[in-house]
C-alpha cells in the first residue's frame, strides 16, 4: 500500500512537473522530452499487465487533461507499457529479478548497456507514437523521426537525473 | 462461436491494449482540429474510392438487369414515336376540328412493339428461319414484323403459346419493297441471293435511277408489316456492265444476322383494314410488303 501511495505521488509530482514546467519550457524545435515515463519504468515487474495498461491510460489522459492534448500521451503510454509487457516477457526473468531483490528494471539488474538500450528503446516507442500522432503526416516523416530521436536523448537523460533525485 | 470466445481469451491482452488505444486516438481525432480534418479528408477520399469500386462492381453485376430496363425503356420510346401515329385529319379544316373532344383522338397508333429473344437462328440454308421466345400469349402473331436495334431482321410465320417461327430475311422467299431516301424512290425488290449473310440484292430499279454506293436503303411506307424508315442496308455495289434495264445492286445488309439477340416484334394494328381492302381489290399480295 505504501509503495502504491508511494508511485501515486511520484506520478503526480511528474505529471505536474511535465505539464507546467517542461512543457513550457522552449528547449527549440526538436527537443520536446517527457521524463513523465519514469513512472512506467520504476513499476513494480509483478504488477498486472492489464492494470499497467489501465494505469498507462489514466496517466497519460491526465496529462492530457493538463496540457490539453487530448489522447496523444495516452495512446503513447498505452503503446509503450505494451511494449514493455512485451519485452519483459521476452528478454527478461522476473524470477530471477525478484530474487536479487530489485522490484523494477534499473541498471543493476542486466547491466548499464542493457538498461540503456531497455529505457531508450521504450522511450523513442512512446515519443514515435506521441509525434506521429502530433505532426499527423507521414509527409513530414523525418520531421518526426529527428524530432523522437532528440527528444529520447532528452528524456533519458531527464529520467536518469529524476531518478537519482528520488532515489535520495 | 466456442473458436471465437478462446480466440478473444488467447488474444485478450494485445485486444485490450487495442482498446485503449482506439479510445485514445479517437480522443485525438475528434478534439484536435488539424487532426480531425485531415482524418476527415482522407477517409472521405478512402471512402469514396470504396464506393467507386462496390459501385463498379455493382454495375457489372446488374449488366442484365440494366439491360432489361434499357429494353423496356427503348420500347415505350418506340412507342411514343410519331412515325408510328397517322394523323387522321391532317386534311380536315382547322375550323372543324376539335383538339380538345377525347372521342376523336388526332393521333392514332399504327404499330406497337413487343420486345423479345432469339432462342435460335440459322444463316447459312437457302431458306433461313428464326425462334424467338415469345408466343400468341405475349401478344405475338403470325405476319408480325421483326426488327433489330439496327435494322430488319423478318416475319413471324407461325406462333406456339410461348414461342414463335419466323422467315428471316435470309430466305428466297422473303422479298421488300425498298425506300432509298436520298433520292425519294420507292421501287424495286429487296432479295436475298442466298450467297453471303451479310449481303441481298436489290432489284428492278431502272437504270435511269442515278442510285450510288453508300446510299442508305430503308423499308418504305408501302409496306403493311414494317413501320417505314427501318433501316435494311447500304448500297455496297453497283455493277456498271450490265446490259439490262435495271440496275444490279448488292446491299450490305444492316442486321448483323450471326449476332441476333433482342429483337422487336412489330404489331400493325390496320394490317387487317388494308388487306380487306387488297383482297377487295382482287390484288394477292405474294410477296410480303
Amino acid at each position: 500500500m505504501i509503495e502504491f501511495i508511494k508511485l501515486f505521488l511520484i506520478g503526480l509530482v511528474l505529471a505536474f512537473l511535465q505539464s507546467f514546467i517542461i512543457q513550457e519550457v522552449d528547449m527549440g524545435f526538436w527537443m520536446r522530452p517527457m521524463p513523465y515515463l519514469m513512472l512506467f519504468l520504476i513499476l513494480p515487474i509483478n504488477t498486472n499487465k492489464y492494470a499497467q495498461l489501465i494505469i498507462a491510460f489514466v496517466f497519460g489522459t491526465f496529462i492530457d487533461l493538463l496540457s490539453g492534448s487530448f489522447g496523444t500521451h495516452a495512446a503513447s503510454c498505452i503503446f509503450m507499457v505494451f511494449f514493455k509487457n512485451l519485452i519483459d516477457s521476452r528478454f527478461i526473468d522476473l524470477d530471477s529479478i525478484q530474487l536479487q531483490g530489485e522490484n523494477y528494471i534499473n541498471v543493476d539488474t542486466k547491466g548499464q548497456l542493457f538498461f540503456t538500450y531497455y529505457t531508450f528503446s521504450l522511450i523513442f516507442i512512446h515519443h514515435f507514437v506521441f509525434f506521429a500522432l502530433d505532426f499527423f503526416e507521414w509527409v513530414r516523416f523525418l520531421r518526426i523521426l529527428g524530432t523522437t530521436i532528440v527528444s529520447t536523448v532528452g528524456s533519458y537523460l531527464l529520467i536518469l537525473l529524476f531518478k537519482s533525485i528520488f532515489r535520495r | 462461436m466456442w473458436i471465437l470466445i478462446r480466440w478473444i481469451k488467447l488474444n485478450s491482452y494485445p485486444l485490450f491494449a487495442l482498446i485503449l488505444f482506439g479510445f485514445s486516438v479517437n480522443q485525438v481525432l475528434r478534439y484536435h482540429i488539424y487532426q480531425h480534418s485531415f482524418y476527415f479528408k482522407s477517409s472521405t477520399a478512402f471512402f469514396r474510392t470504396i464506393d467507386q469500386w462496390k459501385s463498379n462492381v455493382t454495375e457489372f453485376v446488374n449488366l442484365k438487369q440494366e439491360n432489361i430496363a434499357l429494353r423496356n425503356e427503348n420500347i415505350s420510346l418506340r412507342n411514343q414515336l410519331s412515325l408510328n401515329s397517322y394523323k387522321y385529319n391532317s386534311y380536315r379544316d382547322t375550323q372543324y376540328f376539335d383538339s380538345l373532344n377525347a372521342k376523336f383522338p388526332n393521333l392514332k397508333t399504327a404499330y406497337s412493339y413487343i420486345t423479345t429473344k432469339v432462342i435460335r437462328n440459322s444463316t447459312n440454308s437457302p431458306d433461313n428461319f428464326f425462334y424467338i421466345n415469345h408466343g400468341t400469349l405475349q401478344g405475338i402473331t403470325p405476319g408480325m414484323a421483326v426488327i433489330s436495334p439496327s435494322g430488319v431482321v423478318g416475319v413471324i410465320l407461325d406462333c406456339t403459346d410461348n414461342f414463335s417461327r419466323g422467315m428471316s430475311l435470309l430466305n428466297s422467299k422473303f422479298e421488300i419493297t425498298p425506300y432509298i431516301p436520298d433520292l425519294d424512290l420507292r421501287q424495286g425488290v429487296l432479295k436475298w441471293d442466298g450467297s453471303n449473310s451479310n449481303h441481298a440484292e436489290l432489284l428492278e430499279v431502272n437504270r435511269t435511277e442515278t442510285i450510288k454506293k453508300g446510299m442508305k436503303i430503308l423499308t418504305s411506307n408501302y409496306s403493311s408489316i414494317f413501320p417505314p424508315n427501318i433501316p435494311i442496308g447500304t448500297i455496297e455495289y453497283i455493277n456498271p456492265e450490265t446490259k439490262s434495264h435495271y440496275h444490279e445492286v448488292r446491299v450490305k445488309l444492316a442486321t448483323d444476322f450471326s449476332r441476333l439477340n433482342n429483337v422487336y416484334c412489330i404489331k400493325y394494328h390496320f394490317k387487317n383494314e388494308l388487306d380487306s381492302l387488297n383482297m377487295s381489290g382482287n390484288i394477292n399480295p405474294n410477296n410480303n410488303d
